[in-house]
């Protein structure tokens, strides 16, 4: 399940801009917002979009899963727990990577 | 009715004539082997200019900047010119010579670069012994003069800096000015048909550089620290240009007694035989007839065109004031009537210029000189028909006003980036000349086709 | 393997944390090249000043604004026939450059009554002309000028014109990026607001960080026309001052280039709660994702499938053909920062192409973050890459051609290493699905050129 996790996260860090955005809290506030929504579209849910950002982050998610299924045809063989833990997973290491470990000096700056 | 000088009247600038005072001391420091130059200053100051060369010669040449940041605003910038030239003299070995050219902050800030060049020697005879780098201090702040003016402060303070008493050599120094290597070729061909030993100083055929099979060619001016040092021993300077190099040949005369002599810039017939002259006067060596027949040459190619289609026909010339000033002279040559020249700068010698005053004594018809002008001067005479012109000669920077106006455009003077291999032609000498009148021609050729206008006249021209 | 000092640098040693080659198993949490940081004096670094990045690269794209750069007339001559912006405004912003020509005495006494003067002049010398950038520069910033109470003194008098000043005189900040940073702020938090833009679709967004290099605007505005969604503003490529003025009531930020202009994204959506869609504008397979990006957020689907269904078929065939012919190249690219991440991939996914170097002048570390992930291993990754670097590189990478400026793509001539203008392209535009066809088309024209091969041929020993 870790290499599963894994190789999810080496295809968004590969594909995706929205968690390289300018500051730490933006970042997390992406990550959580995208990937929480990339779980849901897995499992088929639909999601609820009320606010603009809700729908940025649909934005970036939905397309994304297309390209995930296509990539990981395993993961629509998972199960709802299973998925839920290679999401949270990805959303811990990618937090990892592009926040809490990132040697970018810049992300903490308070202002823009 | 006759030629009037006038001054622009707006204190602003729209669409300047040439750059700033850093970028001529930039253009004089490439033409020297082994050298490269140090802009002290901000990032832009030498960026900007390497990149204006590269569109003139299609070629990349190597200055390097001191690159101040915001801590010199308040702690002078002398740390950064130190680093700059440490980094240089480490990563470069064979570098022996090192302008250092400041720039409008460096100079407002009061960097003492005499005093760092002090410190900086000391420091190279340290960490470099037997490595010999001379530091030129080259000071040019944009807010004075123009790059015509930084062309001439860069040369001065080389030759001020490298000359060198020696043993006499014999040589004849030629300061060319601001001019192409197509027109350091012509110049070589007159020196070497005259048997002349001679200094170019700078020496740029070398910018029209190749590719080599052995991938080692790559662009930098000819002139070595050895031709400076000599220049001190010469048997007399002659300078093409008032603006551009004079300086530097004055500077010989009064500390090495080596007599200057300056000629009209040698564009057009007239311009090219006093220049001729002057150098068979100059050197003892005659003018051979291979050089008569030359001249000949360009002679009978422009009578081909002179009263057929260039008499009458009104043309505006901008760009450097020496290239100016001759290219009217020729001009008045060949029967094509300038009516309007633009000088670009602040520079007040040009109302005492006798090629200027020879032109307001012997005009017979309107010609407006401006000094301190912008391209805007000659933009709204056109909008505002105050002008009708028939061919505009200048640099690449004015295109949009022929553009836009419909009017035929001869490219010369610098940059000329938007028509190909302009560089490799002289404009000096008969062969230049010749080459003009004949650009000019096709110009107007081009233009009569485009336009359908009489274009049959040259179906059997 | 951790960062690499090139031979070329012993003697400047700070230089090997710039320059990383990327191994398997590595990401940037242990390895990310310093950026944005102090230049080295003396190295030939590639960097330009804080002015370029305000004036050159965002402000003076403007098609109906007067450039005033308050200075000595260098600066103003050294922005003027250097971009590939038009504009479908005759190009006016091409066409002119606008100094106060401050002199000497200038210096000594302050500028500012030159400033008002000048100002004057240029709005009677045009006056169709209504609105006005005002630089400062080195020196004007040195001798401590107020040119925005001078401005202002000029808006009370002119009620009909508009100034906006922006302080980015060259030697702030290490490199164009601090220009992009003043500029972008100062609009936001001076500018936008103040003009309330007609609305004429339910879908609007602004388009942020495009300049319209050779028409790039114009290609991806027929997609939003095509898409029925109104572009509030251009950020800034064939836009108007009064058009950037209106930013605040877009729905979304559409954002390509982030380093120059990703600041103005951040700021409208903590003023005004705008989310920023970032997206690679370059790119085959990218515009494509892009756009049903904007298509997911405003749910038109439909039309955005439509809209790339049409443009594949199109221009697919075409980009298979050099794809076909790409396979396998090498690449180096050698520009401002974000089009290393925004091309790597895509010429990879696209083209077959392997971008093995590649150096920026003013990008920031996330810049990098972006590049490494989307980058190969074994790529050189620089930050402020110099002269000798990019020799040393070739030599390590043998590139087939670089995707440069044109002076470096001058000296690598030299070489027999073909360039293709990574800033102002050859024969763009280059963005969208005809503009990567295009890009492709120059690449693979450059690598094909005949002449590589008899430059490489030395006459004296026979042929």
């Amino acid at each position: 399940m870790a290499d599963k996790a894994e190789s999810l996260v080496t295809f968004i860090q590969e594909r995706c801009l929205w968690q390289f955005v300018s500051r730490a809290p933006d970042r997390e506030e992406n990550i959580d917002g995208v990937l929480t929504l990339v779980g849901i579209l897995l499992t088929g849910g639909v999601p609820k979009l009320q606010t603009p950002m809700d729908r940025l982050h649909f934005a970036n998610a939905n397309h994304l899963v297309t390209e995930i299924k296509t990539e990981f045809p395993w993961i629509t063989q998972l199960g709802k727990e299973e998925l839920f833990a290679v999401v949270t997973g990805a959303i811990k290491r990618i937090h990892g990577l592009t926040v809490k470990n990132s040697k970018n000096g810049e992300l903490h700056q308070p202002l823009y | 009715m006759g030629c009037s000088v006038t001054q622009k009247a707006r204190s602003g600038i729209i669409n300047p004539i040439f750059n700033c005072q850093p970028a001529g001391a930039q253009y004089a420091g490439i033409g020297v082997k082994d050298c490269i130059p140090l802009v002290h200053g901000g990032q832009g100051c030498s960026m900007f200019v390497r990149l204006l060369f590269a569109q003139h010669f299609k070629e990349n040449f190597d200055i390097a900047s001191s690159s101040l940041h915001e801590e010199a605003a308040v702690f002078g910038g002398i740390k950064r010119l130190e680093a700059g030239v440490d980094s240089l003299v480490k990563r470069y070995p064979d570098l022996r010579v090192i302008p250092i050219i400041t720039t409008c902050s460096t100079e407002t800030i009061g960097d003492d670069i005499e005093g760092s060049i002090r410190k900086l020697q000391r420091m190279l005879k340290r960490d470099h012994p037997g490595r010999i780098v001379h530091l030129v201090p080259v000071h040019t702040p944009s807010y004075t003069g123009s790059a015509v003016s930084g062309y001439n402060v860069a040369v001065q303070a080389m030759v001020t800096t490298i000359a060198k008493k020696g043993e006499a050599n014999g040589k004849l120094n030629v300061f060319t000015g601001w001019v192409n290597p197509g027109d350091v070729t012509e110049l070589k061909h007159y020196l070497t048909e005259m048997g002349i030993d001679a200094t170019i100083l700078l020496d740029i055929e070398s910018f029209d550089s190749p590719m080599m099979p052995s991938k080692d060619s790559f662009t930098h001016g000819s002139t070595t620290v050895e031709d400076i040092e000599g220049s001190a021993n010469a048997a007399a300077s002659i300078a093409l240009s008032r603006y551009e190099g004079y300086s530097a040949a004055q500077y010989l005369e009064r500390i090495f007694e080596v007599p200057a002599t300056l000629t009209p810039t040698p564009i057009g017939i007239r311009n090219t035989d006093i220049m001729l002259q002057q150098i068979q006067k100059i050197t003892g060596k005659a003018i051979p007839e291979s050089l008569v027949r030359e001249r000949g040459v360009a002679l009978d190619a422009l009578a081909d065109l002179a009263h057929m289609f260039f008499a009458d026909k009104k043309v505006a010339i901008y760009g450097n004031p020496d290239l100016v000033i001759a290219l009217a002279e020729f001009c008045r040559e060949v029967e094509l009537k300038p009516v309007l020249l633009l000088l670009g700068d602040e520079n007040g010698g040009y109302v005492k210029d006798p090629r200027i005053l020879n032109l307001q004594q012997n005009v017979d018809y309107d010609m407006e000189i401006v000094c301190n002008a912008d391209l805007w001067e000659l933009e709204k005479r056109i909008k505002n028909k105050e002008i009708e012109l028939d061919l505009i000669m200048g640099h690449s920077k004015g295109r949009y006003i022929a553009i836009d106006a419909g009017i035929p455009m001869v490219r010369v003077g610098f940059p000329t980036f938007d028509r190909a291999g302009v560089y490799r032609n002289p404009v000096i000498g008969y062969k230049g000349a010749m080459m003009l009148g004949e650009t000019i021609a096709n110009t107007l050729f081009a233009q009569m086709e485009f336009k359908k206008d009489r274009e049959w006249l040259l179906n059997t021209w | 393997m951790p960062m690499k000092l090139l031979d070329c640098d012993t003697l400047i040693p700070e230089r090997e944390q710039h320059v990383y080659i990327k191994e398997a198993g590595e990401d940037t949490t242990q390895f990310l090249p310093i950026s944005n940081a102090a230049t080295i004096p003396g190295t030939l670094s590639e960097r330009g000043c804080a002015f370029c990045g305000a004036k050159l690269v965002i402000g003076g794209v403007l098609k109906d604004t007067i450039q005033l750069i308050h200075g000595p007339f260098g600066c103003a001559y050294d922005t003027w026939h250097t971009k590939r912006y038009p504009s479908d405004n005759d190009n006016f912003q091409l066409k002119y450059a606008w100094s106060t020509n401050v002199k000497e005495k200038n210096v000594v006494f302050g500028a500012e009554k030159l400033l008002k003067l000048a100002i004057n002049e240029v709005f009677d010398a045009m006056p169709a002309i209504k609105r006005m950038f005002i630089y400062t520069t080195c020196s004007t910033a040195l001798i401590g000028d107020d040119p925005k109470a001078v401005a202002k003194a000029v808006i009370a008098e002119r009620p009909d014109v508009d100034i906006f000043v922006v302080e980015c005189p060259g030697f702030a900040g290490v490199s164009q990026s601090k220009g992009h940073h003043v500029l972008n702020m100062g609009w936001i938090h001076e500018k936008v607001g103040q003009v309330e833009p007609k609305i004429t679709s339910p879908y609007t967004i602004n388009f942020i960080g495009d300049y319209n290099i050779q028409g790039d605007t114009d290609v991806l505005q027929r997609y939003w026309h095509k898409l029925g969604i109104q572009v509030i503003a251009h950020f800034t490529g064939n836009a108007t001052y009064d058009e950037c003025r209106g930013m605040h009531r877009a729905q979304l930020n559409v954002v390509n280039c982030a380093r120059s202009a990703g600041y103005i994204a951040n700021e409208l959506k903590k003023k005004y709660g705008i989310p920023r869609l970032d997206i690679d504008s370059w790119g085959f397979s990218y515009m494509a994702t892009g756009l049903r990006k904007v298509g997911d957020y405003f749910g038109i689907q439909d039309k955005v499938e439509e809209l790339i269904e049409e443009e594949e078929d199109k221009w697919k065939p075409k980009l298979d053909w050099y794809k076909e012919r790409l396979k396998g190249k090498k690449m180096a690219i050698w520009t401002g920062g974000p089009r290393l991440w925004h091309w790597t991939r895509a010429v990879e996914d696209d083209l077959g192409v392997q971008v093995v170097a590649m150096a920026s002048k003013f990008g920031h570390q996330e810049d990098f973050e972006k590049v490494i992930a989307r980058g190969r291993e074994g790529t050189v990754y620089i930050d402020d890459g110099n002269e000798l670097e990019f020799f040393e590189v070739i030599e390590m990478v043998k590139p087939d051609v670089i995707f440069t400026g044109p002076r470096v793509g001058e000296l690598v001539k030299k070489l027999h290493i073909p360039y293709v203008n990574g800033h102002a392209y050859h024969n763009g535009p280059y963005m969208g699905f005809e503009g990567f066809v295009n890009l492709a088309r120059d690449f693979y024209n450059a690598v094909n050129s005949p002449l590589w091969a008899l430059a490489g041929q030395n006459i004296q020993e026979g042929l």
